[in-house]
């Protein structure tokens, strides 16, 4: 089982970087219809192979509680699914906000060649002056809170998508006996710990050996005085 | 010939041209090989965990001032300050006679996610600091921070005002709120303990991020503009140091990384006077050494805007700031900026030794 389920999560990580590959490319692109279908097909065909041929989890999720042995998967499955769903609505008004930038742009680039025509306009100047209409409409956009929103809920659906991919991980580790990323947090918490105490220890050590050489040298002072002559005593 | 043939002749001509020079430049960048950085002789005097601290060999005959210990920002490498000995604040502050020191955060990686902002101030910083002390037999130094490590600087000082001689910020952020700073926005609604809790936030993260403040200019025109280079050899290769030092992004640790932003982006506690390091409140009034503050009037990074303001902040009645006309990287590496910026730096040193 965990072979198939390894297969399904790297042929999952994959669709998903393809899809963000394509995103990044495309940033002005219209969006596909759907995004979610390739992140869906690898765990379409980790569950055809356990004998759930059939199973449609974009039909099934909403609404169904996880049920059986695979239970924990599902409920995985079905946020990775949640949070897929919401990166493609989100990217999709992203895409949407940046088309209307490029369009501006090309607004405020027209309206530029109409006031000054003779300007001369070699490919290189063409090309500076739309570079300049498109950072300048870009920065009017970017510097709006509708935009910082947009992209802060791409970012935290993203973030919330690798922490359950994270879960996913544990989960593959243990099958494989591997360490998993809750075991070498806990070592670097621990080996943390221990560097903290022992630097502590070593500096108090460095302290009171100071002191201690310190009043070695004050008494070793005292010592290297020449003896006092003994008194004289007067007899009464 | 008409108006629209001739200007339809005009571009053929200048597309050939463009072609042609696109063909230089790609000969001499294939003959180039790797471009070198960071040639200043440096020897590291201390190491702890990812951390170094380097001192740079003398080019010239002591100055007799303070040791300079430069606290580089942890989101990019620190030989930008280094980059080609021809483009060198550090060289150039070394032919002044002066004795520098350079922490470098090196790459964290898994083992430090959990390293909190306090580790890295009031402790790599804090030990880098005692050291210099300790080599020189001194009891204060000159600290000079940049950008983030500016803010780092800031707020040891704070803490730590009697073992600050000088400070000078350079493209300092220290308000982080103010209307200008397009970062600032942004990082408004990031869910930053989410963001982390996955670990570390990768240098590439960040990197897509500054890119996207300009994207048109950073990931287009830059590169158009190579064929204006003409197949220059010089030039390429101050181009692809450049390039080699925008990408090379280490990994920020994903406490001190959460912390950061939180605390500085999202609440701005330093200049709000809510800051507390270790348990004890970081105060900029307590800072009351000379301070030189530095900042970019094109910078779209850390605006003007965010650096002005710390004058009004801090305890010091030595305060000066220096406006430079350039960008948040071409302070360091611009034409002019070269050689000024590090005249001005020991100028005003020389003028409180």
């Amino acid at each position: 089982m965990s072979g198939g389920f390894l297969k399904a999560w790297v042929d999952q990580a994959g669709a998903f970087q393809e899809m963000f590959a394509r995103l990044v490319d495309q940033s002005t692109a219209a969006v596909p219809p759907s995004m979610a279908s390739p992140l869906l097909a690898p765990w379409k065909n980790f569950l055809d192979g356990m004998g759930m041929g059939g199973f449609n989890p974009e039909q099934m999720f909403p609404g169904t509680p996880a049920l059986g042995l695979s239970r924990e998967y599902q409920e995985t499955a079905a946020r990775l699914l949640d949070l897929s769903k919401q990166f493609q609505q989100r990217y999709a008004e992203f895409a949407q906000h940046n088309a209307t930038i490029m369009q501006d742009a090309f607004h405020v680039l027209k309206k530029r060649f109409d006031e000054a025509p003779s300007a001369s306009k070699t490919p290189a100047e063409l090309y500076d002056a739309w570079i300049d209409c498109a950072e300048g409409t870009y920065a009017q956009a970017a510097h709006s809170e509708r935009f910082a929103r947009l992209l802060a809920e791409l970012c935290n659906i993203s973030s919330a998508f690798k922490v359950e991919r994270g879960k996913l991980t544990e989960q593959i580790a243990r099958h494989l006996d591997l360490p998993s990323r809750a075991e070498v947090d806990n070592l670097h918490r621990q080996v943390r710990a221990l560097t903290t105490a022992i630097r502590a220890a070593a500096a108090s050590s460095a302290a009171s050996g100071a002191a201690a050489s310190s009043s070695a040298a004050s008494g070793a002072a005292k010592a290297s005085k020449p003896p006092r002559k003994p008194r004289k005593r007067t007899k009464k | 010939m008409n108006a629209s043939t001739e200007s339809l002749a005009e571009m053929l001509q200048s597309a050939a041209a463009m072609q042609e020079s696109g063909r230089a430049v790609l000969r001499t960048m294939l003959g180039m090989g790797d471009v070198e950085v960071g040639t200043s002789e440096k020897h590291c005097v201390l190491s702890e965990d990812k951390i170094r601290l380097y001192r740079y060999s003398a080019l010239a005959r002591s100055a007799n001032l303070k040791p300079v210990l430069i606290c580089y920002a942890m989101v990019n490498r620190p030989y930008l300050l280094d980059l080609q000995p021809d483009r060198s604040f550090i060289r150039e502050l070394l032919l002044s006679g002066l004795d520098e020191y350079l922490l470098d955060w090196g790459y964290p990686d898994g083992a430090d996610r959990f390293l909190g902002y306090e580790a890295y101030v009031d402790g790599y910083l804090r030990r880098c600091i005692e050291f210099v002390l300790r080599e020189h037999v001194i009891d204060s130094l000159t600290l000079l921070g940049v950008c983030q490590g500016g803010t780092m600087s800031l707020c040891y000082a704070a803490l730590e005002p009697k073992q600050i001689a000088q400070l000078i910020t350079m493209v300092t952020p220290v308000d982080f709120k103010t209307p200008e700073n397009l970062l600032s926005k942004w990082a408004q609604h990031i869910d930053v303990d989410l963001l982390t809790q996955s670990g570390n936030v990768s240098g590439d993260f960040l990197n897509l991020v500054y890119l996207s403040l300009m994207p048109f200019r950073l990931t287009q025109q830059k590169y158009v503009n190579l064929l204006k280079m003409q197949g220059d050899r010089v030039q390429l290769e101050n181009f692809m140091r450049m390039e080699k030092w925008i990408f090379d992004s280490p990994d920020q640790p994903a406490a001190a990384f959460r912390e950061f932003i939180q605390w500085f982006f999202q609440e701005n506690r330093l200049i709000r006077d809510e800051l507390t390091l270790g348990g004890r409140p970081v105060r900029l009034k307590n800072l009351t050494a000379p301070v030189l503050n530095i900042y970019a009037s094109k910078d779209h990074l850390v605006p003007p805007s965010a650096s002005i303001p710390l004058g009004a902040h801090i305890g010091s009645q030595d305060y000066q700031s220096l406006e430079v006309d350039a960008g948040h990287i071409g302070l360091y590496v611009g034409g002019k900026t070269r050689k000024s910026v590090p005249a001005a730096v020991t100028a005003w040193l020389q003028a409180r030794r």
